[in-house]
């Protein structure tokens, strides 16, 4: 679904990312750890197409598309989420048309049918109940004084609505107490699908007691250095990211490693 | 410089003026050709060049026929009393006039007028250059329309449509729309400025409320007149005590738009609320000036602006509030927003407080900036394009105004209008 070859970008000029690769499949899940300033959000926001990031060497096939040739809008209307690290307030604008005008706007993009407010009312109640979110969250101003855990129960419920097919989570759990963290990885394990990929960015292990990824990799200096199962995950939080700067990284057991690159 | 030279027509009623007014025409006419028009040497007219308005090849509207009117749509369906005004002349009222409710053109009301009416005429300033159309409009009084709602009556919702044709001789007309409410008397009404695509005619609008003790006005302006149209209003409120007006102003039209917005807060526990959002593009002009007076003790008078300037359009938006002697416990507050959408756009905003009064509280904040690109991307990431992404952000920044009108379906209807009004970039 996803393929990253040999990605650099620069972000103010400053390269963040520097070879990255990565594929990804139909229905899997991966984890991306790093410690802060790896460059975990710029993989995200290089993804969506956010201004500011250039991309200096490299290509990204989504789909068998050139993902760097689109527009931000037509990356979304093929599939493309990103559940952001701090989602945007927008006074004035009600999250329920906000959310129909966005999904419309894919619809379109498909040749679909436009949902009408009663249709799309229809469509988001039961998505509103996994997310343990209530109607009173639909009637306010997108993120418009939401806290932490509603911000992030948002994006998780506006991905739920426009179901995507590669969605990348940047941060999610940052800021979450242990009860917004177990709602939103329900409603994360709710939309796991075979034909829908994921991309948890993520800086600590928590979310991953909860959401149980494929593969987790991990992200330094502009590059994954290192690979392998949810195992690999717990060894994160066991010694932290300094052995990173060691050079290497302690030997795994035998059925844990899988593959392990030097930085 | 303007050298407008204007020929103030003989009266194009028939029937006799009583000599007061005879007096009060000839005052206005002496005083407009002894201060001229403003210049940019007028404060208040210092961001306004007249220049653009072309006065120079108008002449004054004389005696239109409906012919020249123009179908319009009513946007809001729900109106009681309906009058339409062609070039400031009243052509028609319709609907069911409720008790203790009159509408009456003008010209007809000057004919018999009565004392309240000629007190007020005559208690409009019009001196110096700054208020030379006021003065043009006085020297001219025929047109426009007497509003008066009885003690403890309410009249609902009147709707005043005014449109000019398209001629092939710009011209400027003058109107005056008068309106006296009785203590406890309720109105709201509903002025809807939109001409015929092409005019290129110049409204002169004086209004003038008088709100008696308990009486209440809510006055919704819906103005989309063409880009090659100008207008130039003047409101001026004055308010008796726990008197409330509310003012909704959607200036989303208009080639050169001038709007002195003005009340008197005479009685204490008086209120106003001035509400406006104004948008701007091509080489557009929206200029609103509001003044507030409070010159009675416990008055609140409040101020929500926003404004979006795009292309090479501009906006200017003065806000002056003067606090007088004895005016304690006073509340005033202001709040103006703007966005500028591109480089060549302009937006001048300047507030002013005076204050001669105790135990006051007053706060104000201008501000001028640019669409939040986060938020337009966040919008892109969801999959609206850029373009539906910034109408959006607009829409919805005007829509803190529309959203305070108290009618829902009103507010909807506006808040339709605002997005097919967004300013190209």
């Amino acid at each position: 679904m996803l393929t990253i070859r040999n990605l650099h970008a620069r972000v103010d000029g400053k390269e963040i990312l520097k070879g990255l690769d990565l594929e990804v499949k139909g229905g899997e899940v991966h984890a991306i750890m790093g410690p802060n300033g790896a460059g975990k959000s710029t993989l995200g926001n290089v993804l969506a197409g956010r201004e500011g990031y250039e991309v200096t060497q490299g290509e990204v096939i989504f789909k068998g598309r050139n993902l760097l040739e689109m527009e931000p809008e037509e990356r979304a209307c093929e599939g493309v989420f990103l559940a952001f690290q701090y989602p945007v307030e927008i006074p004035g604008v009600n999250n329920t048309y906000f959310l129909r005008a966005a999904l419309n706007a894919q619809r379109k993009y498909r040749g679909e049918d436009i949902l009408d407010s009663a249709g799309f009312l229809r469509l988001v109640r039961d998505k509103l109940k996994i997310l343990q979110i209530g109607d009173e969250l639909l009637r306010r101003a997108v993120n418009e004084g939401f806290s932490g855990g509603e911000k992030k129960r948002n994006e998780i419920f506006q991905m739920a609505v426009l179901e995507p097919q590669l969605a990348i989570l940047d941060e999610t759990d940052s800021g979450l107490d242990i009860d917004a963290l177990k709602t939103v990885a329900s409603g994360v394990n709710s939309l796991r699908s075979p034909d829908r990929a994921m991309i948890l960015v993520t800086h600590y292990q928590r979310l991953l007691d909860y959401i149980v990824p494929d593969k987790v990799h991990v992200l330094a200096n502009g590059r994954l250095v290192a690979t392998g199962g949810a195992e690999l995950a717990l060894k994160l939080e066991d010694q932290g990211y300094a052995w990173l700067d060691d050079g290497g990284i302690a030997p795994l057991g035998a059925d844990q490693q899988e593959q392990v690159a030097s930085p | 410089m303007n050298s407008l030279s204007v020929q103030i027509p003989a009266t194009d009623s028939a029937g006799q003026q009583p000599a007061w007014l005879r007096e009060l025409k000839h005052d206005g006419a002496e005083q407009f050709r002894a201060s001229g028009l403003p210049t940019r040497k007028d404060e208040a007219w210092k961001y306004t060049p007249l220049g653009a308005l072309r006065l120079d090849d108008v002449r004054m509207a004389a005696g239109e026929s409906a012919a020249g009117r123009t179908a319009m749509a009513d946007p809001f369906a729900a109106a009681g009393l309906r009058v339409d005004l062609l070039s400031g002349r009243v052509l028609e009222i319709n609907g069911e006039m409720p008790a203790g409710v009159s509408v009456v053109p003008l010209h007809e009301a000057l004919a018999g007028a009565s004392a309240d009416l000629r007190s007020l005429l005559e208690s409009l300033p019009a001196s110096g250059s700054a208020h030379a159309f006021t003065a043009l409009n006085t020297a001219t009084l025929e047109r426009g329309v007497l509003i008066r709602v009885g003690a403890g009556g309410d009249a609902g919702r009147i709707l005043l449509n005014y449109s000019s044709a398209a001629a092939e001789t710009p011209s400027l007309f003058n109107t005056r729309i008068c309106i006296l409410l009785g203590a406890g008397a309720g109105l709201e009404l509903v002025e809807q400025y939109q001409s015929a695509k092409g005019s290129d005619d110049t409204g002169n609008v004086v209004m003038q409320a008088v709100l008696d003790e308990g009486a209440c006005l809510s006055h919704v302006r819906l103005q989309q007149e063409p880009g090659s149209a100008g207008l130039i209003t003047r409101t001026e409120i004055s308010q008796g005590a726990d008197s409330e007006y509310s003012y909704y102003g959607f200036d989303l039209g208009g080639g050169f738009v001038r709007h002195d917005l003005h009340s008197t807060l005479a009685g204490a526990g008086a209120s106003a609320h001035f509400n406006g959002a104004y948008l701007v593009d091509g080489n557009r002009l929206v200029d609103n000036h509001v003044k507030v007076d409070h010159a009675a003790p416990g008055c609140v008078s409040e101020q929500v602006f926003r404004g979006v300037a795009g292309g090479g359009g501009k906006a200017v938006f003065n806000t002056a509030v003067c606090v007088h002697p004895g005016a304690d416990g006073t509340e005033a507050l202001q709040s103006n927003a703007n966005i500028l959408l591109s480089a060549r756009a302009e937006i001048d905003a300047k507030p002013e407080f005076e204050i001669y009064a105790d135990e006051v509280v007053a706060s104000h904040g201008a501000t001028v900036g640019q669409l939040d690109e986060q938020a337009v991307f966040y919008l892109r990431s969801r999959g609206l394009n850029e373009d539906e992404a910034r109408q959006l952000l607009i829409t919805a920044f005007c829509r803190s105004v529309s959203d305070r009108l108290t009618d829902p379906a009103m507010a909807e209807a506006i808040s339709a209008r605002l997005l097919e009004a967004q300013p190209r970039q």
